[in-house]
């Protein structure tokens, strides 16, 4: 995102706007390039009086800021906005997520922090040595030079998002190993990640990895999401 | 994607704040979908819902038709009680619209919408929290502004202006939450909910 100098009126209605605080006052509105994650809510809020907020889409790497911090775009790959997949939402349908495994996503720079590939990248690595799998339609593992060590590409790490997730799967029998290590590489990233588990139901309707989590006195908000069984036609999981 | 999920607050805040979105899945029952999508929208608006949306609509409680007419890949609906979801939950099954349905809340609340609705648990997502950094952000109240927008573009700041503005006597809680709900793309931001907390902050 840019503003035109020669058009603003350094009314500063634009600076609150900004998710990453990436707007400040000069003589006329200044955006700082590096924090500008491209999300274009200063644009599309409309608040500037005289339209100098500009976007101009911008080559690779830097292209992927738009992609990932701004749900309007969609990944041309994946024909999906924003910056993960359907993940558990469509389970009912997809099957994604079998009895006995566990899906994990984390999601880097939320809330409202950003993240930089580089730490998107630390932790994806750690997963990788676990043995997780990789969601194949995932814009993150595009990303990835080689998805068994869950490298990304060098010319990626610097740019800056909204935020971006790592989905993985893998037998639950693994979770303990798994939020260990995620706990400690945790400890080596210079942003916030959100980090949710996802469940198939058991016939009774109870969900195991609640059970797990319960046991091993891992904390989970009191607020979550289910998918309901309306989609068809329904997967066999 | 998980734009529903995060979603900070109390337990008595968060027992005014459910969401409920119908989504296709790519290459499995996109074919036709937007007609079913645009029921969706319609089941939810005979229920007062405090916000609507869908992949692009965000913010446009207002103009229910406008979200239903350009309605595409997936709706979006925002209630702050449990007996609306419920009775929205018992005509989508009724409708048998054939697309997923995915409800966000209290667990405990929501089980008890699916259970009288008669719907199942199929499968759930649990937040573990944010881990990292957790020193780099915003006060807990701001938060639970900003995380009823999971794609993070309300921001801290613009929370913070918005309870100045209350404190000065220049705009109403109500007013406050319109400012911030067309930021959040996809119209799950609960401005119902957001009213309340700008008050309590204001204070």
């Amino acid at each position: 995102m840019k503003i035109d100098g020669d058009v603003c009126i350094a009314c500063e209605l634009c600076v609150p706007y900004c998710p990453m605080e990436a707007i400040s006052m000069d003589d006329v509105a200044v955006i700082d390039q590096d924090e500008c994650v491209d999300c274009a809510v200063c644009l599309k809020s409309g608040v500037c009086p005289v339209d100098c907020i500009i976007f101009e889409p911008a080559p690779w790497p830097r292209s992927l800021r738009t992609t990932f911090s701004d749900p309007r775009t969609e990944h041309k790959e994946t024909k999906i906005a924003g910056r993960g997949t359907e993940e558990m939402k469509t389970n009912d349908v997809t099957g994604r997520f079998k009895r006995g495994w566990v899906g994990m996503g984390c999601e880097f720079g939320r809330p409202g922090i950003g993240a930089r590939f580089r730490d998107v990248d630390k932790v994806a690595q750690v997963l990788a040595k676990h043995g997780v799998q990789f969601e194949d339609k995932n814009p993150v593992t595009f990303l990835m030079e080689d998805k068994k060590t869950g490298k990304l590409r060098e010319d990626v790490l610097n740019e800056k998002v909204l935020s971006a997730i790592i989905e993985c799967i893998f037998p639950i029998e693994k979770f303990k190993d798994i939020i260990t290590a995620l706990k400690e590489v945790s400890k080596e990233v210079d942003t916030v990640f959100s980090v949710e588990v996802i469940n198939r139901a058991d016939p009774d309707g109870s969900y195991p990895l609640r059970k797990l989590l319960e046991e091993m006195g891992i904390p989970y908000y009191i607020n979550g999401k289910q998918c309901v069984g309306l989609g068809r036609p329904l997967a066999n999981v | 994607m998980t734009h529903t999920l995060h979603r900070r607050g109390t337990k008595e805040s968060l027992s005014e704040d459910y969401t409920v979105m119908m989504l296709q899945s790519v290459g499995i029952n996109d074919e036709g979908h937007i007609p079913k999508i645009q029921e969706f929208l319609r089941i939810a608006l005979r229920h007062n819902p405090k916000n609507i949306g869908s992949l692009t609509m965000g913010g446009m409680i207002d103009k229910p038709e406008e979200v239903i007419a350009n309605a595409s890949k997936i709706g979006h609906a925002v209630f702050d009680n449990k007996e609306a979801v419920t009775e929205v939950l018992r005509e989508l099954k009724e409708a048998d619209l054939g697309i997923s349905v995915i409800v966000g809340g209290i667990f405990e609340n929501v089980d008890e919408c699916l259970e009288k609705a008669g719907l199942k648990h199929h499968t759930a997502n649990f937040s573990l929290g944010v881990w990292g950094k957790t020193e780099k952000l915003p006060g807990n109240d701001i938060l639970e502004v900003t995380t009823m927008c999971g794609h993070a573009l309300i921001a801290p700041n613009l929370v913070k202006a918005m309870v100045k503005e209350i404190k000065a006597g220049t705009k109403t809680p109500e007013e406050a939450a319109k400012v911030l709900m067309p930021n959040c793309a996809c119209g799950v931001f609960n401005p119902a909910r957001a009213a309340k907390l700008l008050m309590a902050m204001a204070k």
